[in-house]
């Protein structure tokens, strides 16, 4: 329906009505188990490009206490030469194709992965393979891309929000222990890796056969080739990645400061510990942290930046590995406002705890977890993601269309009681990293709770 | 080599105020990508004016005619939908990829706040969306070390009056200054059908497209005389080095060489694509080589080459490399130059099959979700007339020779036409 106003734009008034929807259907996954290992692929007819990935059960979970790095520091020593080749040469075979390695590891997993146009696959894989089963560890190569580490994360520490994310998991899950200290390390525990750390982690952890993930083309790839040369030279098989981390309860609310002189901003992390991935609440708890702080409409972004103007941006999400979980609230706030924003944070928070979600929050919260998995699920890497997921947290092939399923039929109260259940405001770690000489007294006025400096040391107003 | 690199089929139509329309029809999955790109940047922006192309983006979202304030994030969000906006020097692009069944309501909010933004437009949402974007500024320039480089290196690499002598975030003096007159004529001036190709990829057909188009941008007059961007197609050579050196709470040197090179879109560009990738990409090429793993003056993940893609004067292309422990700025700028210089001595084929490698996966990567197809048509057509031009991109890079490159460096990156960017940490740091 149009309508004519005096001297403006002919403009459609009303909001026009929703299609009809086709259903997302996930592609068709296959599952093989070939030379001792898994295979887990996707099949995406008519794509140029496709992805391996090599899935290992070699997590920063599995690294001592004290050599929080160390797999980063094994990351980049397998790019140093193999058996066969110096790092040079396979440097050249690898980009020669048109890729690099891309690899990272999380709390559960170790993640190899190349992505090449489809014809050029078994050539990747073949180097990747060889990167991972065969490398060189040359003694002075490990060593300098141990220092060579250390620098850069000095160079990542020296950003605002690594101090601060530090501090907060140590509050939460204790220095002491491997998932209280930071997921990379810092420079002074990469500082402390070993040669004999390297090999052995290595050895230890790089030498099973895991798991390959497949996604492209799959009528123009050979599967069993590829898993063949993947796992060839494997030996021993995974162990288990351990139990479920006992969730503590919070305990009283408090400011961690951590002193960034002369910051225009000071860096928020709120937080406190939360359920493992696997937990029955999974999804009413995504969804009441998508009403809070998930999306851009949510509680915290609308209040915080778009009535009050104090931030580019602020959200909340649970983060949830096999083993643990924990809740954070991200921002980075102008330094004038850091007291107001942080008594706003927690005030959303606590009104989400308390009266729980409205239903029309809710709608938007479901339509649009569910219809991000349609939006986010197209590109060869995104699936290998997603293939990760199943794999990581044992799923089925039907997850995905079983999660969209959860997310639509999610009701109000069941979102509320797991926001009741699974906020505590009252518990919160609050760590706020900024210039302390300028907003320490501000903090400590704002009642939230005792103001502690980063080095555990209880100061009060100055 | 690719016959084209855009293989999926391309559909056009021009409204009759202007509004041209392309369509890309891919049915394998129920999405669909909608990407308007307005003719309109930074480098429209006269002085005293920084930062308002980009500020009136925000404002873009705050409500029209027919939606209310907040109202245009929560319907597309509730519909599923991803969404976002980004300005640059050259353009200012607004997009979301949402299930197709939306596909009507995000035509209609386009074209809502295409034609219905000044009525809705107050100024406690552009008091409110200042600030915002100020603390934008802080976030992403103003509070990390070597934030602000890009804010540094275009006044040394463009005049004053030039359309790139400015950044897009703009300056905190400007943005204070900012009027709600001045928003209301910006919207007027610029945001007009005529100005504007609207890009629709996938799950859609192009007469359906076409179709909801007309109804809902059909009635938007053209703006029959919107004011070009000062001219700043050409630079002429200075033979001047400009450099800089800025002392501040870094934790290493740092150094960026930048050279003006050609526009975006002609096939002298697209050699300097390909020498980006030659020198900056990966572990084989000449900057880790040389620097990283070779004279050991770089950190290896700091080296890197790139050129800015813009269109409308000499884009730049710069490189970069952070010092290692106990580097001097000096000896690291020095051994940056060595490979400049070198590239005129003569490119190998086999270091130019490695770029086109990963220029090749690169591409296919981009095209391989709607939304990355939408913002290269989008692009195209802006910006070279033409969305089929999307498809010649690939086969362009593929195609430059050697010979290309070596000359094109001798002409281009000259020591005497540099710019040098230095950051030296304020302290000592500890080896």
């Amino acid at each position: 329906m149009s309508e004519q106003r005096d001297g403006s734009p002919v403009l459609v008034t009303e909001r026009p009505a929703t299609g009809t929807a086709r259903p997302y259907v996930f592609p068709p996954v296959v599952r093989q188990t070939v030379a001792g290992g898994n295979v887990v692929a996707a099949h995406l007819p008519g794509h140029n490009l496709a992805v391996a990935v090599l899935l290992l059960e070699a997590g920063a979970g599995r690294e001592p206490l004290g050599r929080e790095g160390l797999s980063g520091v094994v990351a980049k020593a397998l790019e140093e030469g193999t058996t066969r080749r110096d790092s040079t040469a396979y440097a050249l075979a690898l980009e020669g194709l048109g890729t690099g390695l891309a690899i990272s590891a999380d709390w559960d997993v170790f993640q190899v992965s190349v992505q090449v146009p489809v014809d050029r696959l078994p050539a990747a894989v073949e180097l990747l393979a060889e990167a991972v089963r065969t490398p060189r560890l040359d003694p002075a190569d490990v060593i300098r891309v141990r220092d060579d580490e250390v620098t850069a994360l000095r160079m990542y520490w020296a950003n605002p929000g690594p101090r601060a994310d530090a501090a907060l998991r140590a509050d939460l899950f204790g220095a002491d222990q491997r998932v209280g200290r930071p997921l990379d390390g810092d420079p002074e525990s990469v500082a402390a890796v070993t040669l004999d750390d390297v090999t052995g982690f290595h050895a230890d952890w790089l030498t099973r056969p895991g798991t390959l993930l497949v996604v492209g083309d799959l009528d123009r790839i050979d599967l069993d080739a590829l898993a063949t040369t993947a796992f060839a030279g494997t030996s021993a098989v995974a162990e288990p990645a351990g139990g479920i981390l006992p969730v503590q309860a919070p305990g009283e609310r408090r400011i961690i400061l951590v002193d960034r002189p002369g910051s225009v901003q000071s860096t928020l992390r709120l937080g406190h510990v939360a359920p493992h991935r696997a937990h029955p609440d999974y999804v009413p708890m995504t969804l009441a942290a998508t009403v809070l702080g998930g999306a851009f409409t949510s509680r915290l972004n609308h209040l915080i930046r778009e009535v009050r103007g104090y931030t580019y941006g602020i959200r909340a999400e649970f983060g949830h590995s096999r083993r643990f979980g924990r809740f954070v609230v991200s921002s980075g706030v102008q330094t004038a406002v850091t007291a107001p924003a942080l008594v706003d944070a927690v005030g959303e928070i606590n009104r989400t705890r308390d009266g729980g979600v409205t239903e029309s929050e809710l709608a938007v919260a479901r339509a649009w977890r569910a219809g991000q998995l349609s939006v986010e699920l197209q590109a060869p890497r995104a699936i290998a993601n997603a293939l990760a997921t199943l794999v990581v947290h044992d799923l089925p092939d039907d997850y995905h269309a079983t999660l969209r399923e959860q997310f639509l039929s999610a009701a109000e109260p069941e979102v509320s009681a797991a926001a009741a259940a699974h906020l505590h405001p009252q518990g919160l770690t609050l760590v706020v990293e900024g210039d302390a000489a300028v907003i320490r007294d501000e903090l400590a006025a704002t009642g939230l709770g005792e103001v502690v400096d980063a080095t555990g040391v209880v100061t009060g107003p100055a | 080599m690719p016959e084209t690199g855009y293989p999926w089929p391309i559909e056009t139509t021009r409204l009759d105020n202007g509004l041209r329309v392309v369509v890309s029809e891919d049915r394998s999955a129920p999405v669909v990508a909608v990407n308007l790109w307005y003719d309109v940047g930074s480098r429209h922006e006269p002085n005293g004016q920084t930062g308002f192309a980009h500020l009136f983006e925000h404002l873009m979202f705050e409500g029209s005619v027919n939606v209310a304030k907040t109202e245009h994030m929560q319907l597309v969000q509730g519909s599923g939908g991803s969404l976002n906006a980004t300005t640059n020097p050259d353009r200012t692009n607004y997009f979301e990829t949402l299930p197709s069944e939306h596909l009507a309501l995000a035509l209609w909010l386009e074209a809502d706040r295409m034609g219905g933004l000044v009525p809705a437009l107050t100024q406690e949402t552009l008091d409110n969306q200042r600030e915002v974007v100020k603390n934008e500024r802080r976030q992403r320039y103003e509070n990390v070390p070597y934030g602000d480089a890009w804010l540094r290196l275009l006044p040394l690499l463009y005049p004053p009056g030039h359309p790139y002598h400015h950044a897009t975030i703009g300056s905190m003096a400007d943005l204070n200054a900012a009027d709600l007159a001045t928003f209301q004529a910006f919207h007027t001036t610029y945001y007009a059908p005529n100005n504007a190709v609207l890009t629709v990829v996938g799950d859609a057909s192009p007469g359906e497209v076409f179709a909801l188009a007309e109804r809902y941008f059909g009635g938007l007059a053209p703006r029959p005389d919107i004011p070009a961007a000062p001219d700043g197609l050409v630079v002429p050579a200075t033979g001047v080095p400009n450099r800089e050196t800025v002392t501040a709470d870094v934790p290493a040197p740092r150094v960026y060489l930048a050279h003006r090179t050609q526009p975006f879109g002609g096939s002298a560009y697209d050699t300097v694509t390909v020498l980006a990738t030659l020198l900056g990409s990966g572990r084989g090429s000449r900057l880790y080589q040389r620097l990283a793993d070779g004279a050991r003056l770089a950190q290896p993940d700091s080296v890197s080459a790139f050129g800015v893609d813009l269109a409308y004067g000499p884009a730049p292309l710069i490189v970069t490399a952070t010092a290692r422990d106990g580097v001097p700025a000096e000896q690291l700028e020095a051994g940056l130059a060595d490979v400049l210089t070198e590239v005129a001595d003569g490119v190998t084929d086999a270091e130019l099959d490695r770029a086109k490698a990963l220029l090749t996966t690169a591409w296919w990567r981009q095209l391989a979700s709607v939304d990355g197809r939408a913002d290269i048509l989008g692009r195209h057509t802006t910006q070279l007339g033409d969305p089929g031009r999307a498809g010649d991109r690939l086969p362009a890079w593929l195609a430059v020779t050697a010979d290309q490159v070596t000359r094109l460096a001798a002409e281009l990156l000259h020591p005497d036409d540099r710019v040098t960017l230095t950051y030296l940490p304020e302290k000592e740091v500890a080896a």
